[in-house]
């Protein structure tokens, strides 16, 4: 009980530290990439305690509560992660989170974020399938939605799950809204429908959509390493790579449209975790 | 100078308005967010909407209808907030000024912090300018601080 | 003992057709009032007092036929055919040829079935067991709550039409008789009798339907009851079948698990007959469209309709039976149609801006999940589908009432024009706002039924996908939906809206069921279904339990392999959600912008709907939400889906033949 406890209190301090960290070192290297010399590693940090700062300003009184349930959504499914709960529930928890910022920009009149959240829409209806498939490949070979087998099952997940990996990777591009992907709201220094689904939140409200989305990619990369958990460190590792890897493709892809990436997911997602799963049941 | 002065003072987010300008300034303008000049080393990011952005980069002179575009992008920026104006239109009207349609610079609409001159500036000057106008923040921030407390106390006094 | 039972029995059946009569006979609005009302308070009563035997018993609760009324089973006959009879009337006075058809594929065999055959009665006439108590209290208690919604609404619906005679004692009739058919329906044990209570709410829909008595919903209540019609031709089929093969008409006896090598004959198809009598009565492709032409009628119908009568007597069909096809190839194909169902409807309703057709295929989509759930038939999964009835029954009935209070507060029921309607009815919003989150989102119920039977699907990879997709699909149609209701900009208060009473009573009672179901989850199911679960005599090794206020997967072992504290979620999402609109009110009140519109705004629109246009006019903003008609468009699919899903059933039967 009192491990569960310290562990929580470790991941929700601890997460937006590295995730902030880690965004920070993906600006520098898009630099890098671009040939520019980029920010200091901590300029998401000074991005967030600078809009922290701001005055207040809302379009209606309700907008922070939806912010702030797209938080704490984000920080239940990190909680259901560190502490091995249910992955299939962490799934829904975690598009909980997302659904609340789709609501929120929803709520307001502005024609940008309305568009930029109808394609947020698309998105979940994209990965969404993808995600479930995954836990469903992790449960055929485990034999056990919790997390905790998974950490317990002998061998790494990936010599079973290779493909269900790769589909996880593709998603993992659209979750972060990365280029190709990024047509909901866009990345420092790019911009789609001005700043999509985030464009009439401001001051506290973007620091805490900030916020969430470092949880959000600590979630992400946690479900990474667990494809390699054993030792988990070798995981952690290929976590990271595949997040180098989210920058490179960020940098070298353009963005598309959304019709093309739900036929593209469905077809390429779904498709190959879908093979992977059959493959496992053809298995002896 | 307080973790919060100096996160404002490293993450400037700026808007582009071009308030009628003949462009020259503008090609400058993004031309120092360029990998030759890179402003994001500074954090200066080009976010394009006003709820987001800390600094208004204008360019060009105002006319009448500019005037209230002008001015509402203004106030949909959050407090604190400045305002850069570009080129000899940004700075007086420049050629224009004295146009039958021109009202002159920026500054007729809405409090201009830093004027960076040229026809158009380099875009050091540009660069030069917006850190060099960085360092009002602080005295923005108290206004608005104090602002916020006058609010709020007169709220008080109502209810 | 007994007599008490009867008594009750007796109650929870005649009492509402004695209510309808003295609504239809005495013509008065207060009287009227007062019935609906009494008949709902004992309706409740009995629905206790059924639950309270139930907990006393040892399982289930039975009246032996000689503890009956003699001549009773005659009567049943006689009116069975004067049921068909009239309903043949009815093709006849509309000219419609297929009905009078339809209805004579039943009345021949029916007449040659219970006149020449000497069929003998089961001993046990009523078994009233916990997936019975289970579907009492969903009628029983959302059933009268839309008959009180009913005295509000209808009064509103007819001021609209402006009618010279007022057809309210017939409508009260037909929705009270209603509730009295499916009661006795979901607590006989005799599969005639169930048969004839069948027939008896086909034709309560169909007269609910047309009661407006238009050319559409004439049209659309024909279709209905020439699609239920097939269902019951199907269902008198496989009852003469049944009888033929196992010579019992017991429910109970037919609904057991096969021993080895007895799954062959004829017996399969009767199942795969019943099946399909089912699938009909819950609107599964290819049946739906008699569902979403059920719209027509007024909004109270399609509440009941779409809850806790008429299409649950389908999937109740279907999961009272399940213990006799689980893990035979009829049970996989059973599954494989349900969650074809499930993904088909929830794809077309991306494409539906008609909130009631959205809700209507929400429902269809549901009920395929719950058939789906049957069909795969394991223990979990078995749990999912009872627990997926009373969730989605609670959970519709609050969506469709609230739609109609909102479709008359501003006189349209697309969901696009419900931007702002936060602004005209906050109250009601709110509740529909819950209604959806309910319908979509953890922990409430749906959500979990869903992740029970997604755990639960584990052995069929296709059912799997298809659940998978149409859950996917099933997120955006929702949020969508969830997002513009609550599109709104700054107003400084809300006037609460001006509903009448027994709207207001309705919708209140409704919400609290929805919570009370989900808060109560882990104790429902100890009490109500896990025991239903134990009485099917399931042989898997992943049990389902409730505890610590919420569901958990264990297998062999007790060890838990999935599970979810609803309760602990709920209470933490509450708090959070009473604290932080406190807190936020609290705080200092935010500087209100307009949205950003290109600086083009107009000074005085803070709401951002109009901007400056090309010469210095305003213009309208209009954003719209995605339907995706290009690939869900509904005329495009339902062809191609009805095929498919015909092909499924087909496949079905011709697998069982084999």
């Amino acid at each position: 009980m009192i491990d569960n406890l310290i562990i929580s209190l470790i991941a929700i301090v601890g997460a937006p530290i590295i995730g902030g960290l880690l965004f920070g070192i993906d600006r520098r290297i898009t630099a890098r990439l671009q040939n520019r010399f980029g920010p200091p590693i901590l300029q998401p940090f000074y991005d967030f305690f600078k809009l922290l700062g701001k005055e207040s300003i809302a379009v209606n009184q309700i907008q922070m509560m939806y912010v702030l349930s797209h938080l704490f959504f984000a920080i239940a499914a990190l909680l259901m992660l560190v502490l091995r709960q249910d992955l299939l529930m962490l799934m829904f928890i975690f598009a909980f989170s997302t659904i609340s910022l789709i609501i929120g920009a929803m709520s307001v009149r502005s024609p940008y974020s309305k568009i930029g959240a109808q394609r947020e829409i698309m998105q979940m209806l994209a990965y969404e399938p993808v995600l479930l498939l995954m836990v469903f490949g992790v449960y055929k070979v485990t034999g056990s939605f919790m997390i905790q087998s998974i950490l317990d099952y002998p061998m790494p997940l990936i010599y079973s799950l290779p493909l269900v990996f790769f589909a996880f990777l593709y998603v993992l591009t659209i979750k972060l809204r990365k280029s190709p992907f990024d047509f909901s709201t866009s990345h420092h220094g790019h911009q789609e429908l001005i700043k999509g689904l985030t464009t009439e939140f401001s001051g506290t409200q973007l620091a805490l959509i900030e916020l969430t989305h470092w949880y959000d990619l600590m979630i992400l990369l946690g479900l990474i390493a667990l494809f390699f958990a054993q030792p988990l460190w070798v995981g952690i590792l290929i976590a990271l790579g595949a997040y180098f890897l989210e920058m490179v493709i960020d940098n070298i892809c353009a963005r598309v449209t959304w019709p093309w990436m739900i036929k593209a997911t469905w077809l390429i997602g779904v498709g190959t975790a879908l093979v992977n799963i059959i493959g496992l049941y053809l298995r002896p | 100078m307080g973790l919060m002065n100096t996160s404002r003072m490293k993450s400037p987010w700026i808007i582009h308005v071009n308030c009628t300008a003949c462009n020259g300034c503008d090609i400058e303008v993004v031309a120092a967010l360029t990998p030759m000049f890179d402003v994001e080393r500074f954090g200066i990011v080009n976010v394009g909407n006003p709820k987001h952005a800390d600094v208004m980069v204008v360019t060009g002179c105002v006319n009448p209808k500019t005037a209230r575009v002008l001015k509402n992008i203004y106030d949909q920026m959050p407090e604190p907030k400045l305002v850069l104006a570009i080129g000899a239109c940004g700075g007086t009207g420049g050629i224009f000024a004295e146009c039958y349609n021109v009202l002159g610079g920026p500054d007729k609409v809405i409090p201009v912090d830093a004027y960076v001159p040229g026809c158009p500036p380099r875009p050091e000057a540009i660069i030069d300018g917006a850190v060099a106008a960085l360092g009002l923040f602080e005295a923005k921030a108290k206004a608005m601080k104090e602002k916020a407390k006058k609010a709020a106390e007169k709220a008080k006094a109502e209810a | 003992m007994e007599g008490y039972v009867l008594a009750l029995l007796a109650l929870a059946t005649l009492l509402p057709a004695f209510c309808a009569a003295i609504c239809y006979v005495i013509k008065n609005r207060a009287v009227r009032n007062f019935v609906v009302v009494v008949n709902t308070l004992v309706l409740f009563f009995i629905t206790w007092e059924f639950v309270r035997l139930l907990m006393g018993s040892n399982g289930s609760i039975r009246i032996n036929e000689g503890s009956l009324p003699a001549h009773l089973g005659e009567v049943i006959k006689y009116l069975d055919v004067l049921l068909l009879g009239f309903i043949g009337y009815q093709g006849l006075k509309l000219k419609k040829p297929l009905i009078v058809a339809l209805t004579l594929a039943q009345l021949v065999p029916v007449i040659f079935f219970e006149f020449f055959m000497g069929v003998h009665e089961p001993t046990a006439a009523f078994v009233i067991d916990y997936l019975s108590v289970v579907l009492i209290l969903l009628i029983s208690l959302v059933g009268p709550i839309i008959a009180i919604f009913a005295i509000g609404y209808m009064e509103e619906h007819e001021h609209h039409l402006h009618l010279a005679k007022t057809k309210q004692p017939a409508f009260f009739m037909v929705i009270i008789g209603f509730l009295g058919a499916m009661n006795a329906l979901v607590m006989t044990n005799n599969l005639s009798w169930m048969y004839f209570f069948w027939e008896v709410t086909t034709l309560c829909s169909f007269l609910l339907i047309k009661h407006d008595e238009n050319e559409i919903s004439i049209t659309n209540a024909v279709r209905a009851l020439w699609m239920n019609l097939t269902g019951g031709v199907a269902f008198i089929a496989a009852i003469i079948i049944i009888y033929q093969v196992k010579g019992t008409l017991s429910v109970e006896d037919i609904a057991v698990a096969p021993v080895a090598g007895a799954f062959t004959g004829l017996f399969p198809i009767a199942l795969g007959l019943l099946c399909i009598a089912g699938f009909t009565k819950s609107a599964q492709f290819p049946f739906q469209s008699w569902l979403l032409g059920a719209m027509v009628a007024p909004t109270p119908v399609s509440a009941l309709l779409h809850s806790s009568t008429m299409v649950k007597a389908g999937v109740y069909l279907v999961v009272r039976i399940a213990p006799a096809f689980i893990g035979t190839i009829l049970g996989d194909m059973v599954a494989i149609a349900g969650a074809f169902t499930f993904m088909a409807a929830s794809a077309v309703a991306i494409s539906q801006s008609n909130a009631k057709r959205v809700l209507a295929y929400s429902t269809i989509a549901n009920l395929g999940l719950i058939i789906c759930c049957a069909g795969i038939g394991n223990y979990v999964a078995l749990a999912a589908a009872i627990l997926l009835i009373v969730f989605h029954g609670v959970s519709k009935g609050l969506l469709f009432l609230c739609v109609g209070t909102i479709e008359q507060g501003i006189g349209s029921r697309n969901i696009e024009d419900m931007q702002g309607v936060m602004k005209i009815m906050p109250v009601t919003t709110i509740i529909m706002v819950i209604g959806m989150i309910s319908m979509l989102l953890p922990p409430f119920g749906v959500l979990i039924t869903k992740w029970l039977a997604i755990e639960a699907a584990v052995s069929m990879p296709l059912v799997l996908l298809l659940i998978v997709l149409g859950s996917a699909c099933t997120v955006v149609f929702w949020s969508k939906w969830i997002g513009t209701v609550l599109t709104m900009s700054y107003k400084p208060k809300y006037a609460i809206e001006n509903i009448p009473t027994s709207i207001k009573a309705a919708l209140g009672i409704l919400i609290l069921a929805v919570f009370v179901v989900c808060v109560g989850i882990a104790p429902m199911y100890n009490a109500l279904i896990d025991p239903q679960l134990k009485a099917f005599h399931l042989t898997d090794k992943i049990q389902l339990i409730g505890s610590q206020g919420g569901l958990w997967l264990t297998g062999g072992s007790n060890v838990a392999i999935g599970g979810f504290a609803v309760l602990a979620v709920f209470t933490i999402i509450l708090a959070l959600f009473i604290a932080i609109p406190y807190y936020l009110h609290k705080g200092k009140s935010a500087d209100l912008r307009a949205p950003y519109l290109c600086g083009e705004n107009i000074d005085s629109d803070l709401r951002g709907a109009e901007f400056m246009g090309p010469g210095e006019k305003p213009a309208g903003t209009l954003v719209r939400n995605y339907y995706l008609t290009g690939a869900f468009g509904e005329e495009k699919l339902t062809h191609v889906l009805n095929l498919i899903a015909g092909a499924i059933i087909m496949l079905m039967l011709g697998m069982v033949i084999r």
